[in-house]
């Protein structure tokens, strides 16, 4: 009876996460991507070892003002004479915060309301669903610039107001999902298995929307980086001297002519993050559709 | 007498009432199925068998099904009348179903061994751990290696699936198996397999099964009780004797006789002429009298009562015909 162990050797076992890994690996765009979020991420989360916050990131230093980019300063100073280098990469911290903390924020809070909303239907998904659509028809930065308004400039009110805008896409993305997945055979055998509905909606529903949720999540958190960039270069996001990347544009505006680099720099930090993310995000797509396997 | 059946339905009678028609899918039906005793719930496509299976598990879609009258009673206590919790500690550790497509029965996302765990842990408060003990030994009862409870669905045959199925609704030792067209996504030889596993399954764990099929077959194989559902409503009922040998209904002909015949292989085959009467308008009387060859003006005026057989006491048969003493059916004129 050595016959079991042989049968067993002949599967290759993959997880679904190895599966993906696998052909996320072949595109060459998602891996791109990837490298360069890993790189951005150790800079971010090694930036306080290399970098002094009050000396290199805050600290004055006027006869070096406006340099441009240079041996001792790789990326140029700004008016103040800061080390713009030391200001980017401090800047990603603050990037990579609001933009993964109000994606998760928003995850949360969308997903529970989705899921309600696609599970119930009937009136629970008109009120849930119509609120929602009520919040998409303002635009994203208005509804930002309200709440922070109200809460007040701090980094944690940032990312509460643009968590608003990531909640009501994964509302509406897990509602979708939600709603084929409900009506499957395994759903109703799980009731008629004596599943408390909560269960099945937590083990077997939601497992089964997780690749739209994980796609719309690398693709949110770039445009949510883009919408706290561009408030705080209005002034409203993380209040200064804080190196964020919309305001290290903002002080660079007023030296277009003169110091270019000042808002090129921070510009191009901002637009490879964001398409490094949609890079990632497009690769996860093509690799969590079995229709595209190969 | 009541103790001694599993499931004694009384009267049932489900609705589908969407906007535009109240669909009449079951029309007072009733249906005992003993200790150990194997009912094959036969009839086409539409005739209600699905909901009446969904019904006793107090899973008809709400809205739009409505059930409208009638009693369930699953070991002396009703179905209906249950409160949520009550239901679902009786879903799955007394009853248990096993769906027709096994393809989309199971989770793509979660392991074969989980997904047989899951309702052990529920049903048998077991730790997460425990359960995937026992659900290895629950798929090796099915036939299936242990090694195999880490994988997939998707790295299974349909027939394994199936199997896998099985041991899922076999999973708490339930009184009663509802098997909803367990063959009906399987090839013939798979299909003889996973019958042969489950007659025998069900032989050792002693229990009770309804099975519902339009493959009569089927019901010969694994069946000792037989009712014929048309409509909505049961035509005849008896054991697999009384239908198949001594079938009395109109209907039940018309379905023999639309089987090919092994033995002269050339004979044509008689369909039923017609079809099924839209069950959003059922004709008054009879629902089949618009269809049968045998059909007087008496059958369309009023629905039919099922009748013990003369002298049987366990076939029935709901023919207005048989009012008339000399009646019987063309096919077996000697009146049996």
């Amino acid at each position: 009876m050595a016959q079991p162990k042989e049968i067993k050797n002949q599967y290759k076992k993959r997880t679904l996460f190895q599966e993906t890994w696998r052909r996320l690996v072949k595109n060459r765009g998602a891996m791109l991507g990837l490298g360069f979020l890993v790189l951005l991420i150790l800079a971010a989360a090694l930036s306080p070892v290399l970098f002094n916050y009050e000396v290199d990131v805050i600290g004055q230093n006027m006869q070096e003002r406006l340099m441009a980019p240079c041996g001792a300063h790789w990326f140029g100073t700004d008016e103040y004479g800061r080390d713009l280098f030391a200001r980017v990469i401090y800047g990603a911290r603050y990037s990579l915060i609001i933009g993964v903390g109000s994606v998760l924020l928003g995850l949360v809070v969308g997903t529970i309301l989705g899921s309600q909303a696609g599970f119930h239907g009937g009136v629970t998904d008109s009120i849930i669903m119509r609120g929602i659509d009520i919040f998409y028809s303002i635009p994203n930065i208005m509804t930002a610039v309200v709440i922070v308004s109200l809460l007040g400039p701090s980094t944690v009110n940032l990312m509460i107001a643009l968590a608003f805008s990531c909640a009501s896409s994964f509302a509406r993305i897990v509602r979708a999902s939600v709603m084929t997945i409900r009506d499957q055979e395994y759903v109703e055998s799980s009731y008629a298995m004596g599943l408390p509905t909560w269960k099945i909606i937590v083990k077997h529903i939601l497992p089964n929307c997780l690749s739209p949720i994980i796609v719309q999540i690398t693709l949110l958190i770039g445009t949510t980086i883009i919408s706290a960039s561009s408030l705080s270069f209005l002034g409203i996001g993380v209040p200064a001297p804080a190196p964020e990347w919309g305001a290290l544009l903002s002080a660079g505006r007023g030296h277009i002519r003169d110091a270019s680099y000042m808002c090129i720099i921070p510009g191009l930090a901002i637009m490879f993050t964001v398409l490094a993310l949609n890079l990632l995000g497009d690769g996860l797509r093509d690799a969590l559709d079995p229709k595209l396997k190969k | 007498m009541a103790e001694e059946f599993v499931l004694d339905i009384k009267n049932l009678a489900v609705h589908y009432e969407t906007e535009d028609a109240d669909v009449h899918a079951v029309n007072g039906i009733d249906i005992v199925i003993g200790k150990k005793r194997t009912l094959g719930l036969v009839g086409e496509t539409g005739a209600g068998k699905t909901t009446t299976a969904l019904s006793i598990l107090n899973l008809v879609p709400n809205p739009p099904g409505v059930i409208k009258s009638g009693e369930i009673y699953l070991e002396g206590k009703d179905v209906l009348k249950m409160t949520p919790t009550e239901l679902e500690k009786m879903r799955g550790n007394d009853v248990a179903m096993i769906f027709q497509d096994p393809m989309t029965a199971l989770n793509p996302v979660m392991t074969v061994g989980d997904q047989i765990g899951e309702s052990i842990a529920i049903h048998q408060n077991l730790s997460k751990k425990d359960a995937f003990e026992k659900a290895k030994e629950m798929l090796k009862m099915v036939g299936i290696a242990e090694s195999r409870a880490y994988d997939y669905p998707h790295q299974f045959s349909g027939g394994m699936k199936q199997r896998v199925v099985i041991a899922i609704a076999l999973a708490c030792s339930p009184q009663l198996l509802i098997a909803d067209e367990p063959t009906t996504a399987l090839d013939v030889t798979i299909q003889a397999q996973v019958l042969e596993l489950m007659k025998q399954l069900i032989r050792e764990k002693e229990m009770s099964m309804l099975l519902i099929t339009h493959d009569l077959g089927v019901v010969a194989e694994v069946c000792e009780d037989v009712a014929v559902m048309y409509a909505g409503r049961i035509v005849e009922k008896g054991t697999a004797d009384d239908v198949f040998n001594h079938m009395r209904h109109p209907y039940t002909e018309g379905l023999f006789d639309s089987l090919p015949n092994l033995k002269e292989r050339g004979e044509e085959l008689v369909p039923i002429k017609g079809l099924m009467p839209d069950p959003s308008d059922l004709p008054p009387g009879c629902a089949f009298a618009p269809r049968c060859p045998y059909a007087t003006e008496a059958c369309s005026q009023a629905v039919p009562e099922l009748t013990a057989v003369d002298g049987s006491k366990t076939h029935f048969v709901a023919c207005s015909a048989y009012r008339n003493p000399e009646f019987s059916l063309r096919g077996n004129k000697d009146g049996r």
